[in-house]
């Protein structure tokens, strides 16, 4: 027996169809009194099995802030998570490993302005910062939410979206790369809009995103165009991963464990790992 | 720690061979189509103790196995179930004789990164409840360079009990460790005669110096580290690695290759997960859900093994993650050399 590699049973608690091909489940531990043990940092992940099909690495979508439960937001874009999206309903039960991976970091944001600049399922991570952001207002200054996706059905989270946008404290810019007839909001990458409608304040500001590599690479340009600093740019890698303990070597770049030292990254320690992206 | 040593001769040894496999359980390279392997033995005449290094697999899979059950489970409508799996085979007590130089090393270098931050405890019983015996080597084989890299084959105390057959015809065996000391107490020496370290010492420098002018690979380990480390972008990754069919043999014989992955093998109802080894050599290796490979060309993926090795390692944990044992070139199908492949990208 591996000890260190043996998941713990959790039960579907709800099943959320965020898009065609996300859904979100709301999962619970089995075992009594393990949910109350189970603490995690915003920006952690866990290994999520579908015993027979196999492990895989999701972050954590919710904040430790909303008691009783977490979620696992999935795209279906591998075996796995095929099986996953076909298999598992409510009631079911999954394997949960975990929390693992370091967190965003609390510390450096309290007190500043938060920019969240997320893209299709990248908005996920982010979500879970972005409750435990919302869950001690106080603790922030501005706060204020860009997030784009492909097309209008494709956005994560639409319900919660709109509870952000009802919320006077939070300023939140919805975006579409393509024009569609009902919709009122902005239209253009996330980098675009970043530069030419969000305009924001450099000073004293922290910026975390996460989307699709091309979107967060574009993205950081633009921010460092618009003259943030790499240490106030944060953002959360994806890395094929499969132990989250640092032993398995999947997601070794450099001397750096993704899955230790990572996911969650400022642009400065980015640019000292070898160019593997 | 008071160091003994024992001298002998080589029936002497023999005996203690002898000794060592009637009380206790031990494990010994035993020969199968010209190649040795790390076996249980229930007699020295199964076993070659002195068998060559190039044709012996390594200790590895003593402590990592090649495929190890992580669980059992049921999965029915009704609900999920995980079981214990068999008892560990490998975490009782025991002694492996015939290990080489690298070998022993290669624990050292491996218990690093089982031991930092999540403590692989079943790894960690494995090694603390193995007694390592490790005979120093007469003479370098082809494909050996364990003398030119970070550390003192000399004076290596990666083991618990080190066997030197001298020059003279006397054979000495030196305990290396706490535990060495109290397995040579045990019960397994008495057949031979004890000196100080003092009397032996000058035989074991005469054997090393002997030794050690025996090999044809050499190379300055301080300047090429230094080197790779500053040439991450250069083309000749892609040279030296034309041939390679991503077989992964060498990682797979490799003393301290340690990726590994995690699979399922369920028939119904019923399933069972299992980790075995890896490469980084594998085209699929870090291919992502969605398609996204950070590594698809075999030079991205022969370059993270040669800087693994002899760069990320090193500076992660303060060791060379290759042992110069030259198992992978002896083994690789398309005769890539390690040796040659570092020395050629960092000329």
């Amino acid at each position: 027996m591996e000890q260190l590699l043996v998941p713990m049973i959790c039960k579907i608690d709800k099943v959320i169809q965020e898009t065609p091909d996300v859904r979100t489940y709301r999962l619970k531990f089995k075992e009594e009194g393990l949910m109350e043990k189970f603490n995690w940092m915003p920006g952690q992940f866990v290994e999520f099995s579908l015993l027979g099909s196999g492990e895989c690495t999701f972050c954590i979508a919710s904040s430790v802030t909303r008691k009783g439960y977490f979620d696992c937001s999935i795209k279906r874009a591998g075996v796995v998570t095929a099986d996953i999206h076909t298999l598992l309903d409510e009631g079911d039960e999954v394997g949960i490993r975990g929390p693992y991976g370091n967190w965003f970091p609390l510390d450096d944001i309290k007190g500043k302005n938060l920019l969240f600049v997320g893209g299709g399922i990248g908005l996920a991570p982010l979500r879970s910062l972005i409750q435990y952001c919302i869950d001690n207002r106080n603790d922030y200054k501005d706060f204020t939410i860009l997030y784009g996706a492909r097309t209008s059905a494709d956005m994560c989270y639409k319900e919660e979206i709109k509870e952000w946008q009802e919320n006077k404290s939070l300023k939140v810019i919805l975006t579409i790369d393509r024009p569609e007839e009902s919709w009122t909001s902005n239209v253009g990458v996330v980098p675009k809009i970043l530069e030419e409608v969000v305009k924001p304040e450099i000073a004293n500001t922290k910026v975390i995103t996460c989307g699709p590599p091309i979107m967060i690479k574009y993205t950081i340009q633009s921010l460092l165009k618009l003259g943030f600093a790499d240490k106030d740019i944060i953002t959360t890698l994806e890395m094929k991963m499969q132990c989250g303990l640092g032993k398995c070597g999947r997601c070794n770049i450099g001397s750096t464990y993704v899955c230790k030292d990572g996911p969650v990254f400022t642009n400065e320690q980015l640019k000292k790992l070898p160019d593997e992206f | 720690m008071s160091v003994e040593t024992i001298v002998t001769d080589k029936a002497g040894l023999q005996k203690f061979y002898e000794a060592i496999i009637a009380k206790n359980e031990t494990y010994a390279p035993v020969e199968k189509f010209g190649k040795y392997d790390f076996k249980l033995v229930k007699n020295l005449s199964e076993c070659d103790p002195e068998s060559p290094i190039a044709k012996t697999m390594s200790a590895k899979p003593l402590f990592f196995p090649r495929s190890a059950k992580i669980m059992k489970y049921v999965a029915t409508s009704a609900g999920t179930d995980v079981s214990e799996t068999d008892e560990d085979p490998l975490a009782g007590k025991r002694v492996i004789v015939g290990m080489k130089h690298c070998d022993a090393r290669a624990l050292q270098v491996l218990d690093k990164v089982y031991n930092w931050d999540f403590i692989d405890t079943d790894y960690q019983k494995r090694r603390l409840n193995t007694v390592v015996i490790s005979t120093r080597c007469d003479k370098a084989e082809t494909h050996c360079f364990c003398t030119s890299l970070d550390y003192d084959v000399e004076n290596l105390d990666a083991m618990d009990v080190l066997i030197v057959n001298g020059n003279d015809g006397k054979v000495y065996i030196k305990s290396k460790s706490e535990k060495g000391i109290e397995f040579l107490n045990s019960g397994v020496t008495s057949h031979t005669s004890r000196v100080t370290e003092e009397a032996a010492g000058e035989e074991l420098k005469k054997q090393y110096t002997a030794f050690s002018a025996s090999f044809r690979l050499k190379m300055d380990y301080k300047s090429i580290n230094e080197k790779l480390s500053k040439i991450f972008d250069t083309p000749e990754f892609e040279n030296v690695s034309s041939n390679c069919v991503s077989c992964n043999t060498c990682a797979f014989v490799c003393p301290t290759c340690h990726c590994f992955k995690i699979s399922d093998e369920k028939v119904k109802d019923t399933g069972v997960r299992y980790k075995s080894y890896d490469s980084c050599n594998n085209g699929y290796f870090t291919l992502m859900a969605g398609g996204h490979n950070p590594r698809p060309a075999k030079y991205r993926r022969w370059r993270q093994r040669a800087m693994h090795k002899f760069v990320y390692y090193k500076e992660r944990f303060g060791e060379n993650l290759c042992v110069g044992c030259g198992k992978c070139t002896t083994s690789c199908p398309v005769n890539i050399s390690i040796f040659e492949v570092i020395n050629q990208v960092s000329k």
